[in-house]
């Protein structure tokens, strides 16, 4: 069962103080601007802020990006505590994903689903449950806030961002126009600066990611603009705005922090899940399991 | 040539078999026929023309080649080519392909360096062979996607085999434990399974779990690009081949601890001149690579000989399977970007098919298909 709190509720500041003043519903899970001084990141040789490093989003909107109490997960018996998902506050900003009336009916259905699992050979192959079930790729902006790290490398021309889940890339081709060659999963990225913020154009994505476990999704026409602003030397603002013409009445924002890993030698350690799936994948249609052997 | 095969090309023959009474070998027999005659049916060029073309491609990508003839003895190129930190440059994509075999022919046996000409006869020879095939009589043949290995700047290569110790250009024989390993797989292959499953592919290309190449990257027939990336504090290589991405520190950190395996190893390098020296452990204990065990110690060095070319060279140490460490050259060219994103296991048709295939054949008592990637 999905817990939606109801709108008025207010939003408070990811650092833990309650800023009343300053919180608003419209937040999503970023930080207060008067949270640190005004921030100057370090600048690369060309000048430009270094976002370099390996980051990791602190909420759980990978369970369900908007509001959502703690739930049991879908095999309670099977997972007990394991396979409960925690309690998170909203990252969309207003707590509403402003779907077209298909659109909504269409979410409720997927969450129904977001277990089934089909890998025949199906016309509506993708039209099954969350992507991240099996292991596939998980789109963008949804990389930017599953629960594990990711890092960014950064140079003039590109800037590389290699998430530790499934080891996913995203090449940001900086200062390009280029239009996508053809529909992925990652999308396309343009990127440029804008001050202190990193601004990136993303399209060309195939559709057939979600937006979080919940159901939330888009089709192959979403546009996202990313805004990456560092704020402090550990602390990245990450504001992603929606649109999508198929689904959406009108655009959409989402927003949370990023934190920096400070431990001595933090690294992503590969996180390769294609085994772990592949007997729930395969074994209903036969394929996974070893038959009896027999000698010859 | 490079051919698949045509069970990759599943989803019609899985709704045929399920209509049909004829065996699904018959099946497949009468479907590959009706294919290639409806490709040949469709094309814009007849059959002639096609070769025709490609005869020409050859031509002058051959000429191209034979002019830069690749000779190790060679030193590299002066001054060498710097970052703008003046870290050596390696930045850039760069092609791991090449004719030369891995052990040394034994036409060569005491030849480890051919003269150019005889490199070049040698290329000849190989890209002869390669082109030869009328695209209009198999399933699909790589020349149409200017894939074959002539069509990329591969150029012929002094070296008669790639392994350039132990002195015989052989790879080491097996150690006892090695030996015993092999005799133990071997014993096993003759135990038949009446029906094939994903988890006992032995290609981890085919499950999507790791690229078509190594690490290390020796030379493959297809999707054998990679992109380096260099920063101040890190190597990042990246292959087009499920698009796998190995994060190399520079900063002299320790591996990580032996509990930790990776598919792709854990990777630790250094700068010995203007070579990059990568070593590689940690790797995952169902890793099958050319008979190592999960203990084998990799070590990659990159240098850049020329503005065009990486000479790539791997030493691999693993006490339990060979009686030495081996090494081996491939010099890389270096090709346009970009690398495409390579979603291989999202609906890995490829899997599917191969199992279903080879669980019909089975079934019908036939030995198993020796495909293109098994």
């Amino acid at each position: 069962m999905q817990i939606r709190f109801p709108s008025l509720l207010m939003t408070v500041g990811v650092a833990g103080a309650a800023l009343w003043l300053t919180a608003s519903p419209i937040a999503g899970q970023a930080p207060s601007g008067s949270l640190f001084p005004a921030y100057k990141a370090p600048r690369t040789a060309d000048g430009k802020p270094d976002l370099s490093g390996v980051w990791e989003a602190l909420t759980s909107a990978n369970w369900d990006i908007l509001a959502h109490s703690a739930q049991p997960g879908p095999h309670p018996t099977l997972l007990g505590a394991w396979g409960a998902g925690r309690g998170g506050q909203s990252i969309v900003e207003g707590n509403e994903i402003p779907y077209q009336p298909w659109a909504a009916a269409k979410q409720k259905e997927n969450f129904k689903n977001r277990m089934v699992v089909k890998v025949a050979a199906d016309p509506s192959r993708f039209d099954t449950g969350d992507r991240e079930l099996q292991c596939y790729r998980p789109g963008v902006p949804r990389a930017n806030y599953m629960p594990y790290p990711f890092q960014i490398f950064q140079t003039p021309e590109e800037i590389l961002i290699v998430y530790e889940y499934k080891g996913a890339l995203r090449s940001i081709h900086m200062d390009s126009t280029e239009d996508a060659p053809g529909d992925t999963w990652m999308g396309w990225s343009n990127g440029r600066w804008d001050g202190d913020t990193l601004v990136v154009d993303v399209r060309g994505f195939n559709g057939n990611t979600w937006l979080d476990r919940a159901g939330n999704f888009h089709s192959d026409a979403l546009h996202v603009v990313e805004r990456w602003t560092p704020i402090s030397p550990y602390h990245i603002r990450y504001e992603a705005t929606l649109e999508d013409p198929k689904v959406y009445s009108r655009p959409w924002k989402m927003s949370f922090a990023l934190y920096k890993h400070v431990e001595t030698n933090a690294q992503l350690i590969e996180f390769n899940c294609v085994p772990f799936v592949e007997e729930m994948m395969y074994e209903p249609v036969g394929l996974y399991r070893p038959q009896p052997r027999k000698a010859r | 040539m490079r051919t698949r095969p045509l069970l990759r090309c599943g989803a019609l023959m899985l709704g045929m078999i399920g209509a049909l009474a004829a065996s699904p070998a018959d099946v497949v027999a009468q479907t590959r026929a009706e294919i290639a005659e409806a490709g040949r049916k469709a094309s814009p060029r007849s059959a002639e023309e096609a070769m025709k073309f490609f005869e020409e491609d050859v031509a002058r990508k051959t000429a191209a080649a034979v002019a830069r003839v690749y000779d190790p003895t060679k030193p590299p190129a002066s001054p060498s080519m710097r970052t703008p930190w003046g870290d050596p440059d390696l930045r850039g994509y760069w092609l791991s392909l090449s004719y030369t075999p891995l052990e040394r022919p034994e036409k060569f046996a005491d030849k480890p360096l051919l003269t150019p000409q005889e490199a070049i006869e040698f290329f000849r020879e190989a890209v002869t062979a390669d082109s030869a095939v009328d695209p209009a009589t198999v399933h699909y043949d790589w020349k149409e996607f200017g894939m074959d290995t002539w069509q990329s700047p591969v150029r012929p290569n002094r070296r008669s085999g790639l392994i350039v110790d132990p002195a015989n250009g052989k790879l080491p024989p097996l150690s006892p434990e090695g030996q015993k390993r092999r005799a133990a797989a071997a014993a096993a292959a003759k135990i038949t399974n009446p029906e094939t499953a994903v988890s006992l592919l032995p290609n981890f290309y085919t499950r999507c779990i790791t690229g078509n190449q190594g690490p290390p990257r020796l030379p493959f027939n297809h999707d054998s690009e990679s992109q380096i990336l260099q920063t101040q504090g890190y190597v990042v290589i990246l292959t087009q081949s499920n698009n796998d991405a190995r994060i190399v520190p520079l900063d002299g950190r320790p591996h990580l601890p032996s509990q930790i395996r990776t598919w792709l190893g854990d990777s630790r390098a250094r700068w010995e001149g203007d070579t990059l020296v990568v070593e590689t452990t940690n790797f995952h204990p169902e890793r099958i690579w050319r008979g190592a065990t999960a203990d084998m110690r990799l070590v990659e060095r990159f240098t850049r000989v020329d503005p065009d070319t990486i000479s790539y060279k791997i030493t691999v140490e693993d006490p339990a399977t060979w009686t030495q460490p081996w090494t081996a050259e491939i010099p890389w060219p270096r090709i346009e970007p970009p690398l495409f994103e390579f979603a291989c296991h999202e609906q890995n048709y490829g899997v599917i098919n191969v199992v279903t295939g080879a669980q019909i054949r089975a079934t019908e008592g036939l030995p198993p298909a020796r495909g293109g990637d098994n």
